[in-house]
């Protein structure tokens, strides 16, 4: 209809729709903004050197490109992952030649290196061959990188722990449906926004100053961050919870703690659940970085032989942790699955 | 076993102050089932809330079982008084059996309530009253909310009443359900408050049910009661009309306008 009831107008129902320009402003400002900042973020560059490089590499242009150098670097001398474990014999503490551990062997191994000396005040390079004794073990490294997994879910699982002991009383003290002082309140869902604000990285650091190098570390870390998310969740959880069965059971005369128990946990209690999965899941994937600042765990094995450019250690990492967390995904998948369907 | 002496209690501030219920007085017999009859707004609810002290009454008294009602008592008197509620308000996630146990919660020892083993006898009288609203054994063990709208409210009749009430309140407890559905929840409230010679008040806003079910009508409007006798003598133009439909001048539909 052309006209539309202009009787219901007149009464001030609001018929014709607002007319809203803001909208199209924002998005101008931003574009612009944007503008801005890819110059700033420099953006445009990698977009030239990839470019760059693949006319090197596909056409046959003269010239280098860093990146695809540094890709080659990685795929060249990262395959195949290693797995054995070759170890300087002289380097191992106690070790006895008539002892060895399973599956071992010794070799000779030739190493040449060069050596800078000065001689009449000339710089003079000579080529040194040493031959060292080494302990040669299959798999080894494949060892002793799931050992560090292992260590590393152990943190995950701790830091999991440690979260859900904090998060439980933040959590109650931050629901306005269990707790009547309103200051307690937000005092409990600020601390949760501030644990939840600092990164894991950052409070590792600090834990790591205080507690030293190792698990302790990033088992705090994790715990601190993750009771934020837990907490606060919690909080939420039975904030939104349906009323009704609480309000039956509390005017049954059943006091505050009685009415928690039994209307308010049961229908929260799944999601929990699949929180604490998550959260887990989280740890473990976070667990894995950690130890770049030395609060334990396979991150430091990692950065110790990305550093050294033995990418052929690290690839073996990095399928660790790669085929880890998909298990660990895949597993959190059923269950969850399982808890919902229940 | 139930007076309540000119309550009033008024919710708001300045122009939003409503009176939801003005100098009510009301007493109720031991089992008698007497229907509060009324509109949505009417004060129904609110009623009931200041019966079973969810709420405190600005002025007047309640008086349940010979105990007048006051924050020292409430506990003792809401163990008394047996709860049906509109929407069911059954702990869904919880075992149907569970439910009805919920309704013993007071005289559970906390050590078997944190873990919700509950004791032989709590077990037994459950089951009795599942049997009674007429479920069968193979849906005790079952989720409360995976049961249909008119089971759900047979579960919570068990549960009001596994605990022995000398009171029952129920609140709008057909509402949610159809008309054959609400019929037999209601003849199954009113038989086993007979059985157990508890006094019932229960709220309506269906006059036909009101008749049919009530020993006694007590109707209300804009917080007072207008009417309050037997069933026989109440007629439908007691009731006052909550919302006024505003006259709106009559326009043709679908003509174009010039």
């Amino acid at each position: 209809m052309s006209n539309p009831d202009p009787q219901l107008e007149r009464e001030g129902w609001p018929v014709t729709p607002p007319s809203r320009r803001w909208p199209l402003l924002v998005v101008l400002v931003a574009l612009v903004l944007l503008g801005f900042s890819f110059h700033r973020m420099g953006l445009m560059d990698p977009i030239g050197d990839t470019a760059e490089g693949l006319g090197v590499k596909l056409f046959g242009i003269e010239g280098s490109s860093q990146v695809v150098d540094g890709a080659v670097q990685f795929f060249e001398r990262g395959w195949p992952p290693e797995i054995a474990r070759v170890r300087d014999v002289n380097r191992i503490e106690g070790f006895d030649p008539e002892n060895l551990p399973l599956f071992s062997h010794i070799e000779m191994r030739e190493e040449t290196s060069v050596e800078l000396a000065v001689v009449d005040g000339k710089v003079v390079q000579t080529e040194v061959t040493e031959a060292t004794q080494v302990l040669v073990e299959p798999v080894g490294y494949l060892y002793r990188v799931g050992w560090l997994m292992l260590e590393t879910f152990e943190i995950a699982v701790w830091g999991t722990v440690f979260s859900l002991l904090l998060a439980v009383p933040l959590g109650a003290l931050a629901s306005n449906r269990l707790t009547p002082i309103k200051p307690l309140v937000t005092l409990a869902r600020s601390i949760c926004s501030l644990i939840r604000a600092i990164p894991e990285l950052i409070s590792a650091m600090f834990f790591v100053l205080m507690f030293g190098f190792g698990p302790v570390a990033g088992i705090l870390a994790l715990g601190c961050h993750s009771a934020g998310f837990l907490g606060k969740f919690f909080a939420d959880d039975l904030d939104n919870s349906d009323p009704g069965p609480a309000n039956a059971i509390s005017a049954s005369g059943v006091g505050r703690l009685g009415t928690f128990r039994h209307a308010m946990l049961p229908l929260v209690a799944p999601q929990y659940m699949a929180y604490l999965q998550y959260i887990l899941e989280r740890n473990v994937r976070t667990a894995t970085v950690l130890g770049i600042v030395g609060a334990g765990g396979i991150g430091m094995e990692l950065l110790g032989k990305w550093t050294n450019f033995q990418y052929g250690h690290a690839t073996t990492v990095l399928i660790a942790i790669f085929l880890t967390v998909v298990a660990l995904e895949a597993l959190t998948q059923y269950s969850r699955r399982k808890l919902i369907s229940d | 076993m139930l007076k309540i002496n000119n309550v009033s209690v008024t919710f708001g501030k300045g122009e939003d102050r409503v009176e939801a219920v003005s100098g009510v007085s009301l007493s109720v017999a031991p089992g008698e089932f007497c229907v509060l009859l009324g509109h949505s707004g009417a004060g129904k609810s609110t009623l009931l809330k200041l019966i079973n002290g969810q709420l405190a009454p600005d002025t007047g008294s309640v008086e349940v079982g010979g105990t007048l009602l006051s924050k020292r008592t409430r506990p003792a008197i809401q163990h008394t008084i047996g709860m049906v509620h509109q929407r069911f308000d059954l702990v869904t996630r919880l075992s149907v059996l569970d439910n009805v146990v919920l309704g013993r919660l007071p005289w559970v020892p906390w050590h078997r309530a944190l873990l919700r083993r509950w004791d032989r006898s709590d077990r037994v009288e459950a089951c009795r009253w599942l049997e009674r609203v007429g479920l069968e054994p193979s849906q005790a063990k079952r989720q409360a909310g995976k049961l249909s709208g008119g089971q759900q409210q047979r579960v919570a009749i068990a549960r009001a009443f596994v605990r022995d009430p000398k009171l029952v309140l129920a609140d709008e407890p057909v509402a949610s359900l159809d008309p054959v559905t609400g019929r037999a929840v209601l003849e199954l409230l009113r038989e086993a408050s007979r059985e157990r010679g508890a006094a019932v008040l229960c709220s309506l806003h269906q006059p036909d049910f009101a008749r049919e079910f009530g020993d006694r009508i007590v109707s209300m409007t804009g917080g007072k009661i207008e009417y309050d006798g037997p069933p026989e003598a109440w007629s439908p133009n007691h009731q006052g009309v909550a919302v006024k439909p505003k006259p709106r001048a009559a326009e043709p539909v679908g003509v174009e306008h010039e």
